[in-house]
């Protein structure tokens, strides 16, 4: 072997569908490091979108799941998800390669998939994953069960604004977040978004200062935001009383809030939320505070005062009112009661006027007057009124007493408007009101005989700036002046009423309010806290919310003796000039919606005066929001906020890498079409005409409708949908002439389960041109469809799809073969979608130099279909051509094989074991078990209550730990999984949720990543024998899956560490087949330095491949066949056996041994082989109907293809030939389809053509199966004047001999479909289109190697979908033609892959056997020998000499017959002890 | 009855290819849009595209030529925007009239009738909607062949 030449060994690979997957598994199983680059955040491209697959109706995520897993766990992978390959360059065993990573914003070490952020993005947008029928948010993780299982944020536009609201908002209220939400209409979400940073938010939507509007940067375009009003809107439209009482485990500390204002609530409602018991003491007879004193009511309704404070109270908040403390309870007494102390008592008490005569009657303080109105009090005002003072309480009082019948109210203020602290709307609806307001003026002087009459006045001029930052006003000497008056109100400010405090010693500033430390809210005493106006003077109700906030963040922090957290102050950016010039340019001025009032004249009483936004207005104004206009993520920054783990990363720039490999394999998959263009098929325009691909979604358990069969228009069930084929595909007109090869067969898997799914009864039509169900067993499928489903098919092109009427049903409008036009009602319409490129692939193939064919797919040749035109870079899947899951995993496998092959010489240079920690001795410990309960979305969870039987599973003895998880396989629940078990000190594992077939290997490998042996792992299957069988009995099921879960963990109690066999590897394999399969795997291998034994039955290498000569394309196979049969006999690792028959088999992977008679008979030899792979080929059907045999103008199509080679005169020179399809395919005898037979005719008819151009040739076919980019020879034998006409199985054509003018003719008879007429032709030479059909003694070989063969007589492959070149007996192997008919490219890329698996075998150091092998207690053994002669694997025999059974472990497979046979119960199947199967059936039997 | 395939003109098909706007008419792979789409057919299912194509692949020429369905066509290329295979129906039909014509199976001057009456058809149509613009905002109660007999009137006055 070639030393390395600078080769690496590692391998890139570009797409991360089910191709990808499999290519990178195989590779790092043999020996090389993978990475695996994926441009979206999750693996599993489209395989992962689908519902199930065909032909068995797997559900698709459950088979895949577990393989993406793996990557993701797998030490030689490195999985790039959210990353594109920008370039490659070097060559074949050297490219460096530059991968960028996406900026994910997502801090992927730190995020563990929780979705918390999800759940609170503002942002939605349509799915990628559901083809846009549901939606997502703008933080999101494409699927429930992604690998990885991160979240990425989709920031598609740079942000417009820096929402600058949220960060002047003193609660950092996610403003641009609920806006969006509106401008949606998604009014209830907006609520909740809301109310996760204010609990107020009806009364903040009304009387806030709104510091956010000010901030707004729309208003550098036009006016800013109408922040509040739509809050308020919001609050209104939202009923708090709806809103669910969170239960919260309580923490057992109280906390005494004195003062049931904004800064006490706030505290309180968080406090409660954190499990604290909260107790407000409230002097006044109502809580509320500033918001229910001080505020009139025609600003602020009580009502939503006391609506929004009742819902505080249900979260557990206790509010005793008629409190006072100092005077009914001290303060110290309450510090002895309660574990800390909140003050937040607001400044309730006005500031003097510091005028004689101030208690004048008729003279009064503001706040008190406000008081007393809102607390119902009678109230009287004189005829003229005087309100002194120019804030808002001012402005109220002067409104107040208007409403009071005051007829003449003047405020008087002694600076101007300008300074005025009342905000513009109050002072502008006061002048509205009819107020006056007297701008520089101060009283001097009260004057009046026991009440008030006058007030004097003196004018003031403003001077310099005081300390406030307002021009001091000083008194202009002698101007003073008087005022008739009945009442004055002072409304120059409230001072907070603190004396109770002095108690204990709390620290007051000079003004006599509470010291506190402003980032914590913490007085000098330990344990008391102070916020609101009591610590600031008055404020804004926002600034003393924010108080209670950040009061009870250090009191939750005290209380659980953690630091006091520090809160940081964020100040809204400002714009720069250009950034502002840059909004204008892009937006034109819009200004603010106008807020409806009632009008002045109407406003008698205290009626709120505001009216608020209509439905429609608030959208309109919410629309209006710049950060709500970019697409997808608005960086409102709630997701910053929510995230636990602080992964959000907002500033994450694009990141390069640079790796080194030395091969490549594409596997970009492909993207559907899209049909919007086909204008008269509806798609996008009726709502009801969906994408195949969006079916798969609709009919998906975790699709938009959560599995449940609905039309999007109304979400009614569906009662006739019709499939439209061939929509994308073979449409010359639309560049689009290939066949997309297996929409046929996925249009009659989604009718199969369409009709499964539906609550009614359903009738589907499938419009088609030819139906083509090539695959293995498809045509079977297509029979089932037809005659069990009751799927109708009809064989016509749709013209047009219209709507009826309003009713959302669909009109199609076809013509039958026979030419009637006909039209039928739909509810619904499926197009059946091909496939095509993505562009970003074709682009990349571009750059990297790779051919392309005309229609964006991967050039690939029939000899070489894993390759593409530049050495070391491979293909494979739906890149190279539309094809199906089997043939891409094949394809995957047979690029890796390539890959394995091309970099030998490196191999295991840069890969690591996979090692497991210790594994943890239990046997002496007690079970502990811990059990976990999967929903399987909507599979088991639709149908069995799995909270409950989690609940009951806690009840069961020895379970230490119970959880139920949305999908246990997933990627975040393998590592609650080893947590659980780490923390729990768990020694036994028990997964509830579907079969161990698919997932038992995943669950086992981790329990080992935690220390324990993977037998102590037991499953229940509540999915396949409980929740899909129970469908429409779910209590029963619920029952049922509790019964499977109880003896699952009665099995687990028992259950032991069991040891593994460790085996040597025979590193050589046996080929059995000297064909073009045979010989490629032979090659394949042997290139990676095994040694290789090639057995060929006949005399000669080649196989069936001998008698082919070309391809459709013209391709030479002979010169392709003598140069692989050249380097097959050269190779120095292979030796042929030719004449030779295998006898016998013996032994196990790793270890067989076979049997072998040479020269039939003469010699047997023995050879020793760790692998197998059977490639036995097949052979032509030899008719016995239309002549065959008997005419010698009657020919295969083999045979007519020599007679072309050999240039026979009355082939190449005939008139007339006709070719008959189907024969001895696609009947009853045998219902499969041969696949290569129309690829075949065509071939032959284009070579005749090519000889004698008018040659009339009749191909009579069924359906021509032209599948991919065959199409193509389809059309050009068309072009060349070859006649197609279609038969029926029940009218076959008819074949007679008929002498004519003494010449004896070949009369062929059939209907012309289209013509309506029978048709005769007088042929010279018939063409039979055969059948291929296994040879007899692949039945044999199979027995021998203990494979199965299918009815037909290929061979089964392990699994139909996902293991095509597999058999469950591991270490044999299958391709080519004796799996299944099919072409010479598809037989040497599944040969290539049958190699690339066996490589996994060859290149392990050692077999690791399996635990569960039966064991013989030879104390109670007596040597009977009854298993010695059952067991078919010879793995059981008795020691003569001492008279017991011994097992062979190696040889073993854990059937469990001889146990089942011993009369004495010695022989015991380790895993499936007596004991534990007793207790398994105890455990079924004690709940009856 | 049975169609002796060796008895038609089985290279009539690459007759029709090369004809201008025939060419591709062995394409076609029957899929039955023309038909599906075609406004005669809707009126006339003996007015059928693809089994007219067939003809001509079968080599049925005399059958085809002496047809009275060719001269149903009127033009209008829907069938031609929505072939699958570009196989343009419509142009096929002229490249029938015009060896029709030429072979004589049919008269010149009744290709000369044809284009008068698809004239006049045009005409009559665009008088008949003349006669109910002016309720368009009204709904219109008279019926299709009352219009046209007034049409028809107008248009001889």
């Amino acid at each position: 072997m070639e030393q390395g030449n600078g080769k690496v060994g590692a391998v890139l690979i570009v797409g991360g569908g089910i191709g990808g997957v499999q290519s990178a598994l195989d590779l790092a199983e043999s020996g090389y490091y993978v990475y695996l680059v994926e441009k979206s955040p999750s693996i599993g491209g489209v395989m992962a979108q689908l519902d199930k697959t065909f032909p068995t109706n797997d559900c698709s995520m459950c088979i895949f799941s577990p393989k993406l897993v793996e990557v993701a766990s797998h030490q030689n992978i490195t999985l790039l998800a959210y990353a594109d390959v920008e370039s490659i360059n070097g060559e074949a065993g050297n490219f460096k390669v530059k991968v960028r990573k996406k900026a994910s914003y997502v801090d992927w070490d730190k995020c563990n998939g929780c979705g918390v952020c999800s759940e609170w993005c503002p942002v939605v947008m349509p799915s990628e994953f559901n083809m846009g029928l549901g939606t997502r948010r703008a933080i999101y993780t494409p699927f429930p069960q992604a690998v990885p299982k991160k979240y990425v944020i989709d920031r598609r536009e740079e942000r417009l604004c820096h929402a600058a609201c949220r960060d002047a908002c003193p609660l950092h209220m996610n403003v641009p977040g609920y806006i969006k939400l509106i401008s949606e209409g998604q009014i209830e979400e907006a609520y909740k978004l809301i109310r996760a940073t204010n609990p107020l938010p009806a009364i903040c939507g009304r009387i806030c200062y709104a510091p956010c509007q000010e901030a707004c940067n729309r208003g550098q375009i036009d006016e800013s935001l109408a922040i509040r009003e739509l809050k308020r809107f919001v609050a209104d439209n939202c009923d708090v009383e709806k809103l669910e009482i969170p239960t919260v485990e309580p923490t057992g500390k109280s906390v005494a809030i004195i003062g049931a204002g904004p800064a006490g609530l706030v505290a309180a409602h968080d406090l409660a939320l954190k499990g604290h018991k909260a107790v407000i003491f409230e002097s006044l007879p109502e809580p509320g505070g500033m918001l229910r004193v001080g505020i009139p009511e025609y600003r602020l309704p009580k009502e939503v005062v006391l609506k929004e404070i009742e819902y505080i109270a249900k979260l557990g908040v206790e509010i005793k009112t008629g409190v006072e403390i100092g005077k009914h309870i001290s303060l110290g007494e309450l510090r002895g009661e309660f574990n800390a102390i909140f003050i937040a008592i607001g400044a309730h008490q006005g500031m003097e006027l510091k005028v004689s005569e101030e208690d004048l009657p008729g003279v009064v303080q503001g706040v008190e007057f406000l008081r007393n109105v809102n607390l119902g009090k009678k109230v009287r005002v004189g005829r003229k009124v005087a309100v002194i003072g120019g804030g808002n309480t001012a402005l109220d009082c002067a409104r107040t007493s208007k409403r009071r019948g005051a007829e003449e109210v003047t405020i008087l203020y002694r600076r101007t408007r300008a300074e005025m602290p009342a905000s513009a709307e109050e002072i502008n609806a006061a002048e509205a009101e009819g107020i006056k307001i007297e701008f520089l003026v101060a009283p001097s002087r009260l004057i009046g005989e026991k009440r008030l009459s006058k007030i004097e006045l003196i004018r003031m001029k403003l001077g310099a700036l005081d300390a406030s930052g307002r021009p001091r006003p000083i008194p202009v000497e002698g101007s003073e002046f008087q005022l008739p008056v009945n009442t004055v109100i002072a409304a120059l400010g409230q001072v907070p009423k603190t004396d109770f405090v002095k108690e204990l010693g709390i620290l007051l500033s000079q003004r006599g309010t509470i010291e506190v430390d402003p980032g914590t809210g913490a007085t000098n005493i330990e344990g008391i806290f102070s916020g609101g106006d009591v610590a600031t003077g008055p404020a804004f109700v926002v600034d003393a919310m924010a108080a209670g906030r950040r009061a009870a963040r250090s009191i939750d922090a005290f209380l659980r003796g953690m630091p006091l957290p520090v809160e940081e102050k964020s100040k809204p950016q400002e714009l720069t000039a250009e950034e502002i010039q840059k909004l204008r340019n892009r937006f034109d001025e819009h200004p603010q919606h106008g807020i409806a009032e009632v009008p002045v004249e109407e406003r008698k009483g205290f009626e709120e005066v505001s009216i608020g936004y209509s439905a429609k207005e608030a959208q309109e104004e919410a629309g209006r929001c710049l950060a709500g206009q970019v697409t997808g993520c608005i960086q409102c920054l709630e997701c910053v906020d929510r995230c636990e783990v602080k992964a959000i990363d907002h500033s994450m720039k694009d990141t390069f890498e640079e790796i080194e490999v030395g091969a490549v394999i594409f596997s970009g998959g492909f993207e559907c079409y899209n049909p919007s263009e086909l204008y008269k098929l509806g798609y996008g325009r009726l709502p009801n005409v969906v994408t195949s691909i969006q079916f798969e979604r609709i009919l998906s358990a975790s699709g938009p409708y959560q599995g449940v069969l609905q039309r999007p228009s109304d979400n009614t069930p569906p009662r006739r949908i019709a499939f439209i084929q061939c929509v994308g595909s073979r449409d010359a007109k639309h560049n689009r002439p290939y066949c997309s090869s297996v929409c046929c067969t996925y249009a009659i898997k989604e009718t199969m389960i369409a009709k499964e799914h539906s609550t009614v009864p359903l009738d589907i039509t499938i419009f088609f041109m030819d139906l083509r169900t090539y695959g293995k067993d498809f045509d079977r499928y297509y029979e089932r469809a037809k005659r069990e489903s009751g799927v109708e098919f009809v064989r016509s092109k749709v013209y047009s799809i219209e709507a009826v009427d309003s009713t959302g049903d669909l009109v199609v409008k076809f013509t039958t073969e026979d030419g009637a036009i006909k039209t039928e009602s739909f509810s619904m319409v499926v197009l059946s979608v091909g496939f095509q490129s993505s562009p970003e692939l074709v682009e990349l193939a571009k750059e990297v130099g790779i051919q392309l064919n005309p229609y964006g797919f991967c050039q690939t040749k029939p000899f070489s279909p894993v390759e593409t035109s530049k050495p070391g870079i491979f293909v494979c899947g739906a890149f190279s051509a539309p094809k199906d899951i089997p043939e891409t995993v094949m394809q995957a496998s047979g690029a890796a094989g390539e890959v394995s092959t091309l970099l030998a010489p490196v191999r295991n240079t840069l890969t690591k074991a996979k090692e497991y920690p210790p594994e943890r001795d239990v046997s002496r410990e007690e079970a502990r078990i811990g059990v976990f309960i999967c929903h399987c979305g909507i599979n088991i969870g639709g149908y069995v209550n799995v909270p409950d039987v989690t609940e009951f599973t806690k009840t069961l003895p020895n379970v230490i730990y119970a959880e139920r998880n949305l999908f246990t396989c997933s990627q975040d629940t393998q590592e609650r999984i080893r947590r659980a078990i780490e923390e729990y000190h768990l020694n036994r594992v028990v997964v509830a949720s579907c079969t161990p077939r698919t997932h038992e290997p995943l669950f086992q490998s981790t329990i080992r990543e935690a220390g324990l042996n993977k037998h102590l792992f037991e499953m229940a299957n509540i999915r396949d024998q409980c929740s899909w069988v129970h469908m429409r009995e779910p209590d029963k099921a619920t029952e049922k899956a509790k019964d499977l879960v109880r003896m699952a963990v009665a099995k687990a109690r028992l259950i032991k560490a069991l040891p593994h066999l460790s085996l040597p590897i025979n590193r050589s394999a046996l080929v059995i087949g000297g064909g073009v399969a045979g010989m490629t795997s032979a090659l394949t291998l042997a290139e990676q330095g095994f040694q290789v034994y090639l057995i060929e039955r006949s005399n000669m290498l080649g196989g069936i491949a001998r008698r082919i000569h070309y391809l459709p394309g013209g391709e030479d196979v002979q010169e392709f066949l003598g140069y692989l049969v050249r380097r097959v006999r050269e190779h120095p690792k292979i030796r042929i056996y030719t004449d030779t028959w295998i006898v016998d088999v013996h032994g196990y992977v790793g270890n067989f041994t076979t049997e072998i008679m040479r020269y039939r008979g003469r010699v047997i030899e023995k050879i020793d082989h760790g692998v197998a792979i059977i490639a036995t080929g097949a052979e032509e059907y030899k008719p016995d109907e239309y002549l065959y045999g008997r005419d010698p103008r009657v020919l295969t199509q083999l045979e007519l293809e020599e007679e072309i080679v050999k240039g026979t005169p009355d082939v190449i020179n005939c008139d007339n030939l006709v070719m008959i399809q189907c024969v001895g395919s696609r009947n009853d005898e045998r219902p499969y389809c041969s696949r290569v037979c129309c690829n075949r005719a065509i071939s032959n008819a284009l070579k005749l053509k090519e000889r004698r151009p008018d040659m009339n040739i009749y191909i009579l076919y069924r359906d021509v199966r032209t599948y991919g980019f065959y199409e193509q020879y389809y059309e050009e034998a068309r072009r060349k004047g070859v006649v197609f006409l279609r038969y029926e199985l029940e009218d076959k054509p008819r074949v007679r001999q008929e002498r004519k003018d003494g010449r004896l003719l070949i009369r062929v008879e059939v209907k012309d479909l289209v013509l309506g007429e029978q048709v005769a032709i007088d042929a010279d030479i018939l063409a039979l289109s055969v059948a291929t059909v296994p040879p007899p003694e692949a039945r044999e070989l199979a027995m021998l190697y203990k494979v199965p063969v299918n009815e037909d007589g290929f061979f089964l492959e392990a699994h139909v979908k996902l293991r095509p070149v597999d058999f469950a007996t591991d270490g044999v192997f299958v391709c080519g033609l004796a799996h299944a008919p099919k072409s010479l490219d598809e037989s040497i890329a599944q040969a290539k892959a049958a190699a690339s698996r066996a490589t996994i075998v060859l290149v392990k150091d050692a077999i690791i056997g399996e635990g569960i092998v039966a064991s013989v207690d030879e104390s109670i053994c007596s040597g009977c020998g009854i298993c010695e002669a059952l067991c078919t694997y010879g793995a059981i025999a008795v020691d003569r000499e001492r008279g017991v059974s011994v097992v062979n472990e190696a040889l073993c497979k854990g059937c469990g017959a001889c146990c089942a046979a011993c009369p004495s119960g010695a022989a015991q199947q380790r895993g499936f002890t007596r004991k534990e199967i007793s207790a398994m059936l105890s455990a079924a039997l004690a709940g009856v | 009855m049975t169609v002796a395939l060796n008895e038609l003109d089985t290279k009539f098909k690459y007759e029709v290819a090369d004809e201008p706007g025939g060419e591709n008419i062995k394409l076609c792979f029957a899929c039955g849009l023309c038909t599906a789409s075609c406004p005669v057919s809707d009126i006339d299912q003996k007015f059928n595209p693809r089994r007219i194509i067939r003809m001509v692949l079968l080599g049925m020429k005399r059958e085809v030529l002496s047809s009275d369905v060719i001269w149903f066509c009127i033009q209008c290329y829907t069938c031609q925007a929505h072939c699958p295979q570009n196989v343009n129906f419509s142009d096929i039909v002229k490249a029938l009239r015009s060896i029709a014509v030429r072979e004589g199976y049919v008269h010149p001057s009744f290709v000369e009738k044809i284009k008068e009456i698809d004239a006049f058809s045009q005409k009559l149509r665009h008088q008949m909607v003349n006669e109910i613009l002016a309720s368009k905002a009204q709904g219109v109660e008279v019926k299709p062949s009352e219009l046209a007999a007034k049409a028809l009137q107008t248009l001889q006055d």
